[in-house]
């Protein structure tokens, strides 16, 4: 599955059909959907909301992979940002410390059993694999 | 499809998807709860960090006065997201 779509939460719907057609076609295992539907949210809406300075659509590919399936956030003409190197979080903190900021790609980085980031011709590049019986890493 | 309303017992129920997209009407729902209060979870498909967020700054506004969020009939898939984020620790969760 390779699909663009435009800058905008409202899309998220239309994402989620597609990756239900592409597993059902696919016969990737059902299990591993919340994962990669909470990762491709996640890293979607970060494209969206922090590099507000392109107006090229996002572009998001799935392939299926032994046991699994890899993913990849491509977002066009914009500033060098790797997830990947996100600040951690402090899940263990009281309440009163807490805050949702960062949260997204902590549970992205906590979920994935491999994670890739490049950056290119201002096009970042995000690239995800997520794997049955893989063990909660 | 989210959906997120009061029940006849005075228990918020939220069913659906709480993605980017549908945070903002939960968030309005929930601050119009003056008092600390349940939400049945049975019908939550997905949760994302924008959802999370939600419950967080209603659970913390609400702890102010003393007592917060209650999350019952919580799935596994949705209590494996809460407690990755450390919500377990945070919240009062039963499980479906």
């Amino acid at each position: 599955m390779k699909k663009r779509y435009a800058r905008s939460f409202d899309c998220i719907s239309e994402i989620v059909a597609d990756t239900e057609a592409f597993f059902n076609a696919e016969d990737i295992d059902p299990t591993l959907r919340m994962k990669v539907d909470l990762s491709v949210e996640e890293l979607f809406v970060n494209m969206v909301t922090y590099n507000t300075e392109s107006k090229h659509e996002i572009q998001i590919e799935m392939r299926p992979i032994e046991g699994g399936v890899e993913v990849s956030l491509s977002d066009y003409d914009v500033e060098r940002f790797d997830p990947t190197a996100a600040r951690e979080v402090d899940v263990e903190a009281p309440l009163a410390e807490r805050s949702p900021g960062g949260l997204g790609l902590y549970l992205v980085l906590k979920m994935a059993d491999s994670i890739h980031y490049e950056y290119h011709d201002r096009t970042s590049r995000i690239t995800f694999t997520n794997r049955v019986n893989s063990g909660e890493n | 499809m989210f959906e997120i309303d009061l029940n006849d017992d005075g228990i918020v129920v939220v069913s659906g998807r709480l993605d980017a997209a549908q945070a903002p009407a939960a968030q309005e729902f929930l601050d119009g709860l003056g008092n600390a209060c349940v939400i049945d979870m049975a019908g939550l498909e997905y949760i994302s960090s924008a959802g999370l967020g939600v419950l967080l700054r209603t659970h913390k506004r609400l702890m102010a006065s003393g007592k917060g969020l209650e999350l019952v009939n919580v799935h596994k898939h949705i209590n494996d997201i809460f407690c990755y984020s450390g919500f377990d620790k945070l919240f009062a969760i039963t499980p479906a």
